[in-house]
């Protein structure tokens, strides 16, 4: 998938509550879903297609919620060294081909520890319109030597 | 006095926030999302063990508590649960009889209230088109935060008709949602007795923070 | 619930259905999987000593079966994604065999925007050669 502006990477070390990670804009072409879906072992016919997809009662060709999974993924690699710890998602309405996307993650809680910090950030795949398709959670681990 | 009286903590199957994880967000974030207490709706549950009288001391945040429920006219919000109502309804049957919701819950001093009315199948409106109308319902959520486009919208038109009465909640799932819709009432609120008496027939209007949410995250 | 939902004998949960080991991991599986997720990050997609899988790579193993004996194929063929939970621990390198094992975790019903639905939460718990935790998932399958 390509993604039009891609998170910065920051390189910052002290987070606070109400933080905002940097968002990402991507449109998925129909072609890059296949792609993903191949490479995923999911390549089931309504994440093929239109055709595939009108055939399961779909509207059209959807992309799969470990999609989303990885979109959420690439938002938070935005946080320079930090580890994934929990990833959550609830798939709340079909992610589709051709419809502009944002990713954005946001603070919620951090967690000062001996060996580095947690961070507990929301995350939302929304449209540029401000529909909500995925909601959802991240738990980081950001190493105090990185 | 402002409350957010639509929220799920992570005891729901679908929520992802901890109850300290609002808390501590409607704290910091008291600019924005200006709300001085929460009101806790479980999916399908009551739970009558739990005390939240230490954190709303430490974060000086109302912590109240009541339920959704599922019903054959959508979802209902009830306020003022009490363990008779939790044994007279099995509240994780999704097929409660909504009529005999709305009536028994005011008859053992609560309130059930629908809520997202705009919503397709869970939501009063398409029930309304084709079973004709509840009895007794006094408030409905006129302003729900997960609602789609064109969901709250439906909901006027309804309180019109039927002279109910509108409050807001955020239905936050999520921490950073928490109080972007609520209701603003004109007398104080303490307790869950406050929250029943008001809701019944006090003075009180949705109130939505969501635009400055946007505009802050901007 | 509509008959066209079976019930779920609940003396399925926490049974262990299903125990699939891979076959080695190769750098071509990793690669490509992180090329389709839109990565350019060395880390992911250049061969090598340091190559890693993304962090979402567990979640995509092959498996044997997907639901417990007992419950229809064609009722998944019918299931939608409904969310995922996923814990994440060891890395996934090149040779790692793993090990993915399945139960099913919870069953309930509610109600949404689509009608009357059926939740079937399944557990996947995938652990290297090292017997490590690579990942821990909870897939909600959702029924109509």
């Amino acid at each position: 998938m390509s993604i039009e502006s891609p998170g910065s990477g920051v390189a910052k070390r002290s987070f606070e509550l109400g933080d905002e990670l940097p968002s990402l804009r991507l449109t998925l072409a129909q072609g890059e879903i296949a792609d993903f879906v191949h490479a995923a072992n999911q390549a089931a016919p309504r994440f093929i297609s239109d055709e595939g997809a009108r055939a399961d009662g779909l509207p059209g060709q959807i992309a799969p919620g470990n999609m989303s999974l990885a979109i959420f993924s690439r938002l938070l690699d935005g946080i320079a060294g930090a580890e994934v710890r929990r990833l959550s998602a609830t798939f709340r309405a079909f992610v589709q081909p051709r419809i502009p996307l944002v990713a954005s993650g946001v603070v919620t809680d951090v967690e000062n520890g001996d060996g580095g910090t947690l961070l507990h950030c929301d995350i939302l795949l929304e449209t540029e319109t401000g529909d909500r398709l995925v909601t959802g959670t991240a738990t980081l681990f950001l190493p105090n030597d990185t | 006095m402002i409350l957010d009286l639509h929220a799920h903590t992570d005891a729901s199957d679908d929520s992802r926030a901890s109850l300290e994880g609002y808390l501590k967000w409607l704290q910091k974030k008291r600019d924005v999302v200006p709300v001085d207490g929460i009101v806790l709706t479980e999916h399908r549950q009551w739970n009558p063990d739990v005390d939240y009288r230490s954190l709303e001391d430490r974060y000086e945040i109302v912590i109240l508590r009541g339920a959704e429920v599922e019903t054959d006219y959508g979802h209902i919000l009830l306020y003022g649960v009490t363990d008779a109502m939790a044994r007279r309804f099995d509240f994780a049957d999704v097929h409660l009889d909504a009529q005999q919701v709305v009536s028994e819950v005011e008859a053992m001093g609560g309130i059930a209230a629908p809520c997202h009315p705009g919503r397709p199948t869970i939501g009063l409106c398409e029930h309304y088109e084709v079973k004709g109308a509840l009895e007794g319902v006094r408030a409905v959520e006129a302003l729900n935060g997960g609602s789609r486009r064109g969901e709250n919208e439906r909901v006027e038109d309804l309180m019109q008709r039927h002279g109910y009465k509108g409050f807001g909640g955020s239905d936050a799932h999520l921490v950073s949602l928490i109080g972007i819709c609520a209701t603003e009432f004109d007398a104080e609120i303490h307790d869950v007795d406050d929250l029943v008496r008001e809701l019944r027939d006090g003075s009180y209007r949705a109130v939505d923070f969501r635009e400055q949410v946007r505009a802050a995250r901007a | 619930m509509p008959d066209s939902l079976p019930e779920i004998d609940r003396s399925l949960l926490g049974r262990e259905f299903e125990r699939s080991v891979s076959q080695p991991i190769t750098a071509a599986q990793i690669i490509r999987y992180a090329r389709a997720c839109g990565e350019t990050d060395p880390r992911y997609v250049e061969e090598g000593p340091d190559l890693i899988a993304t962090r979402t790579f567990p979640i995509t193993l092959r498996r044997e079966k997907y639901v417990p004996e007992g419950i229809p194929r064609d009722l998944m063929y019918r299931g939608m994604d409904a969310g995922k939970d996923v814990e994440l621990g060891a890395a996934v390198r090149v040779g790692d065999v793993l090990t993915a094992v399945g139960t099913l975790h919870d069953v309930y019903d509610k109600t949404g925007r689509t009608g009357k639905l059926r939740f079937l939460v399944l557990r996947m718990v995938v652990v290297n050669q090292r017997d490590e935790m690579v990942a821990i998932v909870d897939q909600k399958m959702m029924f109509r």
